[in-house]
């Protein structure tokens, strides 16, 4: 049973390793062919950023951004998260803000979420606060994915789901909890992931442009190895931001997913 | 609201006022030059009790007719209306929630009536084991066969217990044996229960089995083409003299009328 697991592990996992393996090598073929700054300085390699990585642990310096990072991103996509829904309901449950507002989300969610920021910054980032100019960069960002994923997969709702509900009769909340809630699940959760995407990438631009250092994440860690000229650092931030994206879509998001799909035999076995 | 399948007196005789009417009821899908007329002055009366039998070609209109008796859509003109009671429907497909496992699905009906969870898991049961999937309780839509869906769909119509029943060709996709033990339960429960039944089908032998009457529709538009009296006692068999014999009669004006292709 065990041995079972593990190569399962191993089998899901492999595809991801080659992955990074790839990645890692076209990385440090570029420092091997000398890629350079304009002021001279060589490009760091995986193992430079993975050490830059161990050092600023070392110096209590990423852990405390991180969790920052981290927080920010849990407050911001949880907000995100009840907005969307309540737009979302608000689109399925009146016909009328249909067509109107399921444009407008579009139209919002192709907008790069950094051009929030210099709002954010002019009317929230007060006196040295740049909590709340974050956070509103991050519902901007990542609010409209989940609208839409409620809205579309209401859409799809075959026809058939909604005659058997009402010949049985369903009505009210469990009209909603039967039917409705568990029809637009899996459309759901799938904007639930992309909106995790989205915040994550918000929140960077958020953290590298407002930035602060009164509290700083891992985007004042990268724009701060930028002002320093400190390549190591930037490469070491970059490399945390990536890894903390990929885990978290690959750990709870996909997982999520999959499963609900599973269930449904909507993905094999 | 009823216990599912209490059993209730099995009285079959043609009461004054009827349970089911349809009055001229006519469908016309779509407006102008696209408009296509489904069903044309249909009028029927259905007593309590009564097991009514539709037969008629592929298009002619019958899952048209089950939507509109069940409320499911509106007639264009004349008039259905049902003495009390929203009707149970079986659709031509399972339509079974993908969501929910084979019981969760049967047991549907009774959680949106608000039935307690013993009765609840006793009628479910109850109903698995008579359309035999008892051991596939916990099994989700996608994990079974077509035949299983559709069995599983049936129990979920029965769950419902309302006095009227729409099954649109239920059976179709079963082989012969589990079709025939489900006309006997079918049967069984018409009998136990005094449910209304209106089921369409495209087996006339099944139709002969089942109804105290068959009514047969001509296509394009839908009309009552001609309804036959089954007076055959019951249980009856499937190839038994009296049931192939009314068939071979509907089956000849069938082709005589051609109204039905490739008819058994
Ligand atoms: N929603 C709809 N819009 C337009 N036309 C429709 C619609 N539903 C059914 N029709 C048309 O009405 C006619 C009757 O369809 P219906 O599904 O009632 O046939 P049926 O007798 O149940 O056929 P089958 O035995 O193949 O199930 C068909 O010609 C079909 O194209
Ligand atoms: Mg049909």
């Amino acid at each position: 049973m065990e041995r079972n697991r593990l190569q399962r592990i191993l089998r899901a996992a492999w595809p991801r390793v080659v992955a990074i393996g790839i990645l890692l090598g076209i990385w440090q073929l570029l420092v091997v062919v000398g890629v350079q700054s304009p002021g001279g300085e060589p490009l760091p390699g995986p193992g430079d950023a993975i050490a830059e990585i161990g050092y600023l642990v070392h110096t209590d310096v990423i852990v405390p951004a991180l969790v920052q990072t981290l927080e920010r991103a849990a407050i911001g996509y949880l907000l995100a998260l009840v907005l969307g829904t309540l737009i979302g309901l608000a689109v399925v449950r009146v016909p009328v803000l249909r067509a109107g507002v399921g444009s407008l989300l579009a139209g919002l969610q192709s907008l790069p979420s950094v051009v929030w920021v210099p709002i954010a910054t002019l009317f929230l980032a007060i006196g040295g606060q740049i909590e709340n100019a974050v956070y509103f960069v991050v519902i901007m960002g990542a609010f409209p994915s989940i609208a839409m994923g409620l809205m579309s997969s209401y859409d799809n709702i075959p026809p058939l789901t909604f005659s058997l509900a009402r010949s049985m009769g369903a009505r009210g909340p469990r009209y909603y909890r039967h039917f409705i809630f568990s029809a637009t699940l899996p459309g759901y959760v799938a904007g639930m992931k992309q909106a995790w995407a989205f915040s994550w990438r918000s929140l960077m631009a958020a953290e590298l442009i407002i930035g602060s250092t009164a509290s700083s994440g891992l985007g004042q860690i990268l724009d701060n190895g930028r002002s320093l000229g400190d390549l190591p650092e930037m490469f070491a931030a970059l490399l945390t931001i990536l890894v903390v994206g990929i885990a978290v879509n690959d750990l709870v998001f996909a997982p999520l997913e999959r499963g609900l799909l599973r269930r449904r035999g909507l993905v094999p076995a | 609201m009823n216990v599912a399948l209490a059993p209730r007196p099995s009285v079959v005789t043609l009461e004054a006022d009827p349970f089911v009417t349809l009055n001229g009821v006519t469908k016309v899908f779509g407006h102008g030059k696209r408009a296509m007329t489904a069903l044309e002055d249909m009028s029927l009366e259905m007593a309590r009790g009564e097991f009514v039998c539709v037969l008629g070609a592929s298009g002619c209109g019958k899952s048209t007719l089950l939507s509109l008796i069940a409320g499911l859509d509106k007639v264009t003109s004349g008039a259905i209306e049902i003495a009390d009671g929203r009707p149970a429907v079986m659709f031509q497909e399972p339509a079974l929630l993908p969501w929910l496992t084979v019981r969760r699905n049967v047991e549907l009906p009774m959680r949106l009536h608000n039935l307690d969870p013993d009765q609840r898991n006793q009628t479910a049961n109850r109903l698995l084991s008579m359309v035999g999937l008892i051991d596939f309780a916990d099994h989700r839509p996608h994990q079974l066969s077509g035949g299983m869906r559709q069995r599983c769909a049936l129990a979920r119509a029965l769950a419902q217990d309302s006095e009227l029943l729409l099954m649109d060709e239920p059976f179709a996709a079963l082989d012969a044996l589990t079709r025939d033990s489900l006309h006997d339960d079918l049967n069984r429960i018409w009998q136990e229960t005094g449910k209304t039944i209106i089921f369409v089908t495209h087996n006339v032998r099944e139709a002969v089995r089942l109804g105290d009457r068959v009514m047969l529709m001509t296509p394009r538009p839908g009309r009552v083409a001609q309804i036959w009296d089954v007076d055959i006692v019951r249980p009856r068999e499937l190839d038994s003299f009296e049931v192939s014999g009314l068939a071979h009669e509907i089956t000849a004006q069938l082709r005589a009328g051609a109204v039905i292709d490739g008819a058994k």
